[in-house]
């Protein structure tokens, strides 16, 4: 389960701050409050996004499986940063 | 990396072995996995029978909805035609779209997946051979029924994506939508089916030594499919159950006059509607991927970033649901979320097709058959993809709605991104199950009639959409300029006909199917296992693998293989057999004992069939006899399975001894029980969004729940049924009869407890046809019975099996899934109580 966590990090942090973003939206309107809580919400999901980073980066990896999970992982977090990012600006331009 | 599971990598070092293979080893194999004869290709379960089976039925319904099309296109060929009158073509068209999507696209790549995934992981069969039969037949007697309805006129007429109300039973007061809503919804448990199978075989059933960065690109595709099969699929199931009951016994889930809401299903179709896309896109790319290696004579470029945009394109395509529904009036902040995830999606798409044109740009690709294949595919794929992000832009998007130029759009996307793909892997694989290949210099003229057809017909559409030509139209008045461009598309839908025609003509031709007796061989020079030699039980030995091309890096590997010198070179039991591995490292675990032909998997999917069209056309009670009998077959089936056999340990090769039975997480049994908990779990979500859904949109028909407070005793025996289930795996220790007895009390309690709960609901004069609240209320508690019929069910299937000595001690992997079972039961039961009575509380 580590592993899949590992590699899914990036994914599975954009997968959860869309649907609190869509959740938001849905559910509370698109007023200053709804895109307060969306702006914490992206803050907070970056902010996971470089802890976890920043964590696998200080990770040993040896050759072989290791050092790919350490590589798909730190590419799914680069990922999930530019689509968190990217799709939260919504909240901000609209 | 360490271990994963204490195994010694340096085991893998006494392989190949050295030495003459025992006499007869070889012959004892082939006498194990022998052909079929006479009836018995109806029981067969073997998955070169299964998935060729599978492929071919796939690929008739690709024929019968490729003639609906040239048929619509006559129509529209010239204004006020009446060819096809307006009622049937509207049959046409939603049967068009829906057996494409449906009874082709879904089957055909979950059917390459059956035929080519045991090969290419070197397992002897997938792990769950039974159920991939049962798959298999479920689909294809359903959707040939399905499909008859055309020739009777009583095919659906919504649409291939069906939306309320105009598929409600006001506007559609006929059966037809019945045959879409119970036809459809049946087929999805058959593709749900192969998707476990698929997770299970992938995860599970690799060779030696293939860990997760060695394991060919198209396995990975395979995997995440699957996975969003899991995801995706519950939804439109819930959908299409909500609908059904709707139109049968009046509770308005989407009927806005009573508290329902239309848009409901717009949100329960789209969540499964377009990640159906990317179901169908993904493992098309993965043979394109597998493809454009061999062409190339290079290693695909960014391996490791395909992998991940596959895994990504997985993730994103769950949140462009929506971007279908942005004429809907959504807030600007929602539309505006789904708008950029759409344009996100493009990222990792476009990872993938760099990595192709890489991959063919450093090396010497050649333009055979399937080169030419997957060129043409990567150019309409893109072109496809670019409209895709046009379509992703808002303003744009209100503009084109509903227009051809959608129809251009969606057309470019799958004929691009899935069709043409399957036809590289045609000529690619074909010589792996056919004693002759395709002919090479035919397929240069079915390359050409299929590119140019397609474009020649799907091009113009763009412009006519763009003209104001809407979707759907079964004529159109002359002179708005759409004679022109109508014409062209016609002479190019003809084409692309002709062009497959040519292609029939070609496999009547060469195609000499024949397993397990000899094929053309590795004509193109492809790198990975699928390409050993090998009979009906795949490959004689299982090899160890070491790299991703491993006939690229080891050109003995076959003769060694062949010769028996790796992993079970023979049957270490007498029985079908194969190696169960670890999911990341792939380190051998433990001999799984496989099921051979048996005829109930056929008689289960023949009564489940039964059972879902014997309701569309109101027969209940040969519907419910039905019922019946599939049960009764499933159990029948099941029942053979989870046997010990005498020996716990056997050699698999060069004196490497793994048990042969397993229990707990360990075991695929566990994986794939859990696998169809996410299922269910995912159909519950659902169903409790719709819940939530309805109470935001139309709080007008909200009636304050009942408090929390009233349903202790119902969440009391929900955690006292968890608890039971608990201690029924814990007592198998001690006797096998209490074990059962804590099982069957589990299941007894989780059954007050939800009679207590709809009592609840009772008492407070909410009605299920009165408004959408109690539509939804009692949908959920139907969702509850569901389970806790099942969980009774396996109860007393279990205690049957004790009572016949049937139940190892002290673990038993029946008990096992009804204890996961049970608990999951509990779970949802104790979830859905407090949710019903959280939503709305505070109105």
């Amino acid at each position: 389960m580590k592993s899949w966590l590992i590699l899914l990090a990036g994914l599975l942090i954009w997968a959860a701050h869309f649907f609190l973003l869509y959740g938001i939206g849905e559910f509370a309107g698109d007023g200053r409050a709804a895109r307060i809580a969306v702006g914490l919400a992206t803050i907070g999901a970056l902010g996971l996004v470089a802890a976890i980073g920043w964590r696998i980066g200080r990770m040993y990896a040896a050759a072989g499986f290791a050092s790919w999970r350490r590589g798909v992982a730190f590419f799914g977090l680069v990922l999930g940063a530019v689509a968190i990012l990217w799709q939260s600006l919504p909240a901000i331009i609209v | 990396m360490r271990s994963e599971t204490g195994f010694d990598p340096a085991l893998y070092d006494r392989f190949p072995t050295k030495g003459p293979r025992p006499e007869g080893e070889e012959e004892e194999l082939r006498r194990i996995w022998c052909k079929p004869k006479g009836w018995e290709y109806l029981t067969v379960v073997n998955n070169n029978y299964v998935g060729i089976y599978y492929l071919g039925t796939a690929f008739l319904f690709f024929l019968l909805a490729g003639v609906l099309a040239l048929l619509m296109r006559a129509q529209l060929a010239a204004p006020m035609l009446e060819i096809l009158p307006q009622g049937t073509y509207n049959q046409v068209f939603t049967m068009h779209g829906t057996v494409m999507m449906f009874l082709f696209a879904v089957p055909a790549v979950e059917a390459a997946g059956v035929l080519l995934l045991p090969q290419m992981l070197a397992a002897r069969d997938l792990p769950f051979p039974r159920l991939s039969a049962y798959a298999f037949w479920a689909y294809a007697v359903g959707g040939l029924c399905f499909f008859a309805s055309i020739f009777v006129g009583l095919a659906p007429d919504g649409g291939w994506f069906m939306y309320p109300p105009l598929t409600s039973k006001a506007y559609s007061p006929g059966i037809n939508t019945d045959f879409w809503l119970l036809g459809i919804g049946f087929i999805e448990i058959s593709a749900i089916a192969g998707a476990i199978e698929i997770i299970v075989g992938v995860l599970r059933t690799r060779a030696p030594g293939m860990s997760l960065d060695k394991m060919p690109i198209f396995a990975w595709a395979m995997l995440v499919f699957a996975v969003m099969i899991v995801i995706a699929f519950p939804s439109i199931i819930l959908g299409t159950l909500l609908l059904e009951i709707e139109r049968a016994l009046g509770w308005p889930f989407f009927d806005a006059t009573r508290g329902g809401d239309p848009l409901l299903w717009q949100h329960l179709f789209w969540f499964f509607g377009h990640p159906e896309v990317y179901i169908i896109f993904l493992p098309a790319a993965g043979m394109l991927s597998m493809i454009v290696a061999t062409v190339a004579r290079e290693a695909l470029v960014g391996y490791r970033l395909i992998v991940l945009a596959m895994v990504a394109t997985g993730f994103i395509s769950f949140g462009v649901w929506a971007h279908h529904m942005f004429t809907t009036g959504m807030p600007p902040m929602t539309t505006g979320f789904f708008s950029a995830a759409s344009m996100a999606v493009s990222l990792p798409a476009g990872i993938q097709v760099f990595s192709w044109i890489a991959t063919l740009a450093v090396g010497t690709p050649r333009f055979n058959a399937p080169g030419l294949f997957i060129l043409g595919s990567i150019v309409i794929f893109v072109a496809g993809g670019l409209t895709g992000v046009m379509v992703a832009m808002v303003p744009f998007d209100w503009q084109a709605h509903d227009s051809y130029f959608i129809v251009a759009h969606l057309h470019y996307v799958l004929i691009g991104g899935m069709v043409f793909p399957l036809f590289a892997a045609f000529y690619y694989w074909i010589p792996m199950v056919s004693r002759r290949a395709l002919s090479e210099r035919l397929a240069k003229w079915v390359f050409g009639l299929m590119f140019a057809g397609m474009n020649i017909a799907f091009l113009p559409m763009h412009l006519a959409g763009l003209q104001g030509m809407p979707r759907r139209v079964y004529t159109y008045l002359p002179g708005q300029g759409l004679e022109l461009p109508n014409l062209i598309s016609t002479i190019g839908a003809f084409m692309l006909g002709a062009g497959v025609l040519l292609f029939l003509v070609d496999l009547a031709r060469n195609f000499r199917l024949a397993p397990g007796e000899g094929n053309a061989g590795n004509v193109y020079g492809g790198g990975t296992l699928e390409w050993l030699p090998s009979e009906l039980y795949s490959t004689r030995s299982i090899p160890v693998v070491k790299s991703r091309e491993p006939l690229w890096d080891d050109p003995a590997l076959g003769d060694d293989v062949a010769a028996g010198r790796y992993f079970l070179p023979g049957s270490a039991t007498g029985l079908r057999e194969t190696i169960v591995t670890s999911p990341l490292l792939a380190e051998p675990q433990y001999l799984q004992i496989m099921p051979g032909p048996s005829g109930w998997p056929f008689a289960a999917a023949i009564f489940t069939a039964g059972f879902f069209l014997a309701l569309t056309v109101q027969a209940y009670g040969f519907a419910w006899a039905s019922g019946v009998f599939a049960i009764i077959a499933v159990l029948r089936w099941l029942w053979e399975t989870d046997r010990r056999v005498e020996a716990e340990r056997v050699d698999i090769g060069a004196g490497i001894e793994v048990p042969t039975y397993v229990t707990g997480p360990s075991s695929h049994g566990w994986w794939a029980m859990v696998i169809l908990l996410v299922v269910m779990g995912m159909i519950f979500v659902m169903a409790l969004f719709s819940l939530a859904f309805l109470w935001s949109n139309q709080p007008a028909f909200w009636m304050t729940p009942p408090p929390l407070g009233e349903a202790s005793v119902v969440l009391l025996l929900y955690g006292v049924a968890f608890l039971l289930a608990l201690a029924g795996r814990g007592a198998l220790r001690w006797r096998p009869s209490a074990s059962v007895a804590l099982l069957s009390a589990s299941a007894a309690a989780s059954a007050v407890a939800l009679w207590l709960d709809y009592r609840g609901w009772t008492h407070t004069g909410l009605v299920p046809q009165a408004t959408g609240q109690g539509a939804a209320i009692y949908a959920l508690q139907a969702l509850a019975a569901c389970a806790v019929a099942i969980g009774l069910l396996m109860a007393a299937y279990c205690a049957l099996r004790a009572a016949r000595a049937l139940v190892s001690q002290p673990r038993n992997n029946s008990i096992d899934l009804t204890v996961l079972l049970l608990g999951y039961t509990a779970t949802q039961g104790l979830v859905g109580a407090i949710f019903g009575r959280l939503i709305g509380a505070g109105a």
